[in-house]
C-alpha cells in the first residue's frame, strides 16, 4: 500500500480549475518530486494534500486511510506537515516557540524533546538562535526553520514547497543535503522544486506538472535523461 | 559613553503628571509624584546598582511635579470658580514630602527590579503595588479628591479591555460591537436583581449567570460569522453592537402570538381564532424602555454595606475581580490555546496546518471576550444601580478598542495602563481642564468682553470634554503614526 496516494485530484480557485486530474503515489521511504513551471499547480497540489484547499473530485489516501473530506488541522493530525511557500513561520515567535508550535498536536513530551534534539544536530544554526524571533532570521535560517518546525510535527509524510527559493547557491547546496539526510532517517518526503536539476538529483522518483496536469512521471534518473525535462526544465540543449 | 539628565519616556512622564498636577493641584500631588517615581523606577535599566541611577531622575521627576503643584496651589486656586483645595495640602512640609516620596518610589522601584534574587523582584514588586492599592482609597477620602468613582469605572472600563485584547490582541479579530455583551452582563442583573421582575438573586450568583448569558451570545453570534472570512466579523459585530440596545430599549410592550394560530385568522379573515401565548391582556415589559430599570441590587456580604457614595467597598470588590481576571487571563495566554491564539494572530495559514483548528480556537476567544464583557456590565449595573440602553452605545466599543491599542495589543499590563489613562482622562481630567480654562477666560479675557453671548460663546468653545472623541482620535492616530505596538508591547512583539 502506498504512503499517500492522490487518484484523478481536481482543484478549483473559483471558476480556476488550477488541478486537473492529478494522480501520484508516494511509497514509505522515498523522496518524490514534482516539478514544473511556475504556476503549474505545485503548490495548489500541496494545498490540496494538507486539507487546505478542497477538491471537487478525486481522492486522497495515507496508508489507506481516507483524508479528502478532513479540515487541514485534522490532517496535521493524522501525520502530514508541510514547510510552505513562502515559509510562514511566526515571526515575532521564538526559535524555540515556533518549533514548538510545529508539535502543538502532540502530548508525547519525551518524543518532543527527542525530535527537538534532532532537529537542533540537523540545523545547529537554529540551536545558536533559540530565543531570536523568526522574523529576524535570515532568508536560508527561516527555510530551515520552516523545516525544522514541519519536522517536530514528527511526520509521516513531510510536504516540502521550493525549500531552496531564494536562496544562495551554498545554502541550496546544504539544504538539499539536509533533504537527503532527513529521507535517510527514515522520512517519507514530497519534494516540490522549481529547481529541477537539484531535485532529480536526490528524488527517487519524479512528476512533471504542467498547467495543472501530470505532463511525465518516473525515476528520477530517466527523467534527467529525458529530452523534453533538458530542454525545457534543466535548460539544455 | 555620554549620559542623558532624562530620557524621552521620563519627560513625556513629566509632562504628562505635570499637566495633571496643573488642573488638579491639592493633594494629588501624593499620587502624582509616586506614579512619576515608579514610571522613573521601570526605566532605569534593571543592573545591579540600579538604585544610584535613578535618585537623581527621581528627584528631578519629583520636583517639578511639586513646582507646577506649587503653581496651581497659589496661583490658579485663587482664579475665578476653581475648586476647593484643602489649605492643609499647602503646607511646605507636604511639598517637602512629596519631593522625598517620590524620590523614595524611584529609588526603591529601581532597587526592587534589580534585586539578584527573583522571589524578591517579584514579591517586592507587587507588595509595593498593593500597599499602594490598598492605600489609595482611604487617602482618596481623607484628601477629598473626588477621585474614587473615575477610578471605579477606569477598573470597569479595564476589566472590558482585558477581555477585548482576549478578542482582538491575542487571536487577532476584530469586534467593533463589543459593547453589546456589556449591555447583555447590565441587562441580565437588571432582570434578575431588581424591581422588575421582583427578584432579588444575589449579586455573587448572577455576576456569573451574566458572564455566562453573554459568552452564550458569543456563542450564537460566533459561530456562524467566525468561519467566514475576518472583515465579515468587524461588520457583523458593529452592527450587532447597534442592535442590542435598540432590542432593550424596545422590549417594553411585548406581545406574542401564536404563529400557526394567526396565520389561520388571517386567512380566514377571523382575528378571534388567534391564539395569544403572552402579554395577552397587558403588554410584557421586559426592559422598561427608554426609562431603563432601576434600582439594580447590590452585594450582600455580611459587616460591608455597598450603598451609592460609600466607594470604598465599591472598589475593592473591583480590584479583586481585576485581579482575579488578570490572574486568569495570563495564565490562559500561556496555555495551549493561548499560543494557538497567537499563532492564528501571527499567521492563520501556518497555524492551521499546524494542526490548529481555527474555527473552535477563534470561537472560544471570542467567547471568553464577551464573557469578561458581560461579568462588567454585571458590577458596572450593580454599581450605578440603573441601567438604559443609552448607556450602552457605540463610543463605549469604540472607547475600550482605544484603550487596547493605546496600551499595545496583546500585553496585559499595556491593555490595563491604557484603559486607566483613558478613562481617568475622560471622567477626571477632560472635567477638571475645564473648571481650570473657565477660571483662565474669567481672569483673562472675559475682563475686556462685556457682551455675555460672547462670553458663553467662548466657554462653550473651550469646553474640554466635548473634544473628547476627537481627543481619542488624535490620540489612536499619534499612537499608530509613532508606536503602533503601543505603550507596553507584549512579550511576544518585543525586540529580542
Ligand atoms: N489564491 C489563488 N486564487 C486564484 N488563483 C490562484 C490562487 N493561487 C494560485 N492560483 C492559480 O492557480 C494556478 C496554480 O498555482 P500554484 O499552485 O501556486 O502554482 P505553482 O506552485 O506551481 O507555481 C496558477 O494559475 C495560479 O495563478
Ligand atoms: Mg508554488
Amino acid at each position: 500500500m502506498p504512503m499517500l496516494e492522490l487518484q484523478d485530484i481536481h482543484a478549483y480557485y473559483g471558476n480556476i480549475h488550477a488541478l486537473k486530474g492529478i494522480s501520484l503515489t508516494i511509497e514509505k521511504g522515498e523522496i518524490v518530486t514534482l516539478i514544473g513551471a511556475n504556476g503549474a499547480g505545485k503548490t495548489t497540489t500541496l494545498r490540496t494534500i494538507q486539507g487546505l484547499i478542497r477538491p471537487r473530485g478525486g481522492s486522497i489516501k495515507l496508508e489507506g486511510e481516507e483524508l479528502t473530506k478532513l479540515p487541514a488541522h485534522e490532517v496535521n493530525r493524522r501525520g502530514i506537515c508541510q514547510s510552505p511557500e513562502g515559509r510562514l513561520i511566526f515571526p515575532r515567535m521564538s526559535v524555540q516557540e515556533n518549533l514548538e508550535m510545529g508539535a502543538f498536536t502532540r502530548t508525547d513530551k519525551d518524543g518532543i524533546a527527542r525530535d527537538l534534539e534532532r532537529v537542533f544536530s540537523l540545523f545547529p544554526r537554529l540551536k545558536e538562535r533559540v530565543r531570536q524571533k523568526g522574523g529576524t532570521l535570515s532568508g536560508g535560517e527561516q527555510q530551515m526553520l520552516a523545516m525544522a518546525r514541519a519536522m517536530m510535527g514528527s511526520p509521516r509524510v513531510l510536504l516540502l514547497d521550493e525549500p531552496s527559493m531564494g536562496l544562495a547557491p551554498l545554502l541550496v547546496e546544504s539544504i538539499f543535503d539536509t533533504i537527503q539526510a532527513l529521507n535517510q532517517q527514515g522520512i517519507t518526503i514530497l519534494l516540490v522544486e522549481q529547481n529541477a536539476r537539484m531535485a532529480l538529483g536526490i528524488a527517487h522518483r519524479g512528476y512533471v506538472l504542467q498547467t495543472g496536469e501530470i505532463r511525465l512521471q518516473g525515476d528520477a534518473a530517466k527523467l534527467r535523461d529525458d529530452e523534453e525535462v533538458r530542454k525545457t526544465y534543466l535548460g539544455e540543449g | 559613553m555620554k549620559q542623558k539628565l532624562l530620557t524621552n519616556a521620563e519627560i513625556i512622564g513629566i509632562l504628562l503628571m505635570g499637566f495633571v498636577a496643573l488642573i488638579t493641584g491639592g493633594w494629588s500631588v501624593v499620587i502624582l509624584v509616586v506614579l512619576l517615581g515608579a514610571l522613573v523606577g521601570v526605566n532605569v535599566p534593571a543592573q545591579p546598582g540600579a538604585w544610584r541611577r535613578a535618585v537623581l531622575p527621581g528627584l528631578i521627576s519629583a520636583l517639578a511635579v511639586v513646582l507646577v503643584t506649587v503653581f496651581h496651589n497659589t496661583v490658579i486656586a485663587g482664579l475665578p470658580k476653581q475648586e476647593h483645595i484643602p489649605p492643609a495640602s499647602t503646607s511646605f512640609l507636604v511639598y517637602l514630602g512629596s519631593l522625598g516620596l517620590g524620590t523614595a518610589v524611584a529609588v526603591g522601584v529601581a532597587a526592587l527590579r534589580s534585586a539578584p534574587d527573583p522571589r524578591v523582584r517579584r514579591f517586592g514588586l507587587l507588595g509595593l503595588l498593593l500597599v499602594c492599592a490598598v492605600a489609595f482609597p482611604f487617602f482618596e477620602q481623607y484628601a477629598q479628591l473626588f477621585w474614587a468613582n473615575a477610578i471605579i469605572v477606569a477598573m470597569i472600563f479595564a476589566l472590558q479591555a482585558l477581555g477585548l485584547n482576549i478578542v482582538a490582541g491575542y487571536a487577532g479579530m476584530l469586534d467593533l460591537g463589543y459593547v453589546a455583551f456589556f449591555a447583555i452582563g447590565g441587562y441580565t442583573i437588571a432582570m434578575l436583581n431588581s424591581p422588575q421582575f421582583n427578584l432579588q438573586i444575589s449579586f455573587w450568583l448572577v455576576i456569573w449567570i451574566a458572564a455566562a448569558a453573554a459568552a452564550l451570545f458569543g456563542l450564537l453570534l460566533g459561530a456562524p460569522v467566525i468561519p467566514l472570512r475576518g472583515d465579515y466579523l468587524a461588520i457583523v459585530t458593529l452592527g450587532f453592537g447597534e442592535i442590542v440596545p435598540i432590542v432593550f430599549r424596545n422590549l417594553n410592550a411585548v406581545k406574542i402570538a401564536e404563529p400557526l394560530s394567526e396565520l389561520a385568522a388571517l386567512v380566514f379573515g377571523r382575528p378571534e381564532l388567534a391564539l395569544c401565548l403572552a402579554g395577552c391582556v397587558e403588554p410584557l415589559n421586559i426592559t422598561n424602555g427608554t426609562d431603563g430599570i432601576n434600582p439594580i441590587g447590590r452585594p450582600v456580604l455580611p459587616g460591608v454595606a455597598f450603598v451609592t457614595g460609600q466607594y470604598i467597598p465599591w472598589y475593592f470588590l473591583i480590584l479583586t475581580l481585576l485581579a482575579v481576571s488578570v490572574f486568569f487571563i495570563s495564565r490562559l495566554r500561556r496555555s495551549r490555546m493561548g499560543r494557538a491564539w497567537v499563532a492564528i494572530r501571527e499567521d492563520e495559514l501556518a497555524a492551521n496546518s499546524m494542526g490548529i483548528d481555527l474555527v473552535r480556537t477563534k470561537l472560544a476567544a471570542f467567547m471568553l471576550g464577551a464573557m469578561f464583557s458581560g461579568f462588567a456590565g454585571a458590577f458596572y449595573g450593580s454599581y450605578v444601580s440603573f441601567v438604559s440602553p443609552d448607556a450602552f452605545d457605540f463610543s463605549i466599543s469604540v472607547i475600550v478598542l482605544c484603550m487596547v491599542i493605546l496600551g499595545g495589543t496583546g500585553s496585559i499590563v499595556g491593555v490595563l495602563l491604557g484603559g486607566f489613562i483613558i478613562k481617568v482622562a475622560d471622567l477626571l481630567l477632560l472635567d477638571k481642564l475645564q473648571v481650570v480654562l473657565g477660571g483662565v477666560l474669567q481672569a483673562t479675557i472675559f475682563q475686556g468682553i462685556q457682551n455675555q453671548g460672547m462670553q458663553n460663546f467662548l466657554e462653550s468653545l473651550f469646553n474640554a470634554s466635548q473634544y473628547k472623541l476627537l481627543l481619542f482620535g488624535i490620540i489612536l492616530v499619534t499612537m499608530m503614526q509613532f508606536r503602533p505596538q503601543g505603550l507596553v508591547p507584549s512579550t511576544t512583539e518585543r525586540g529580542h
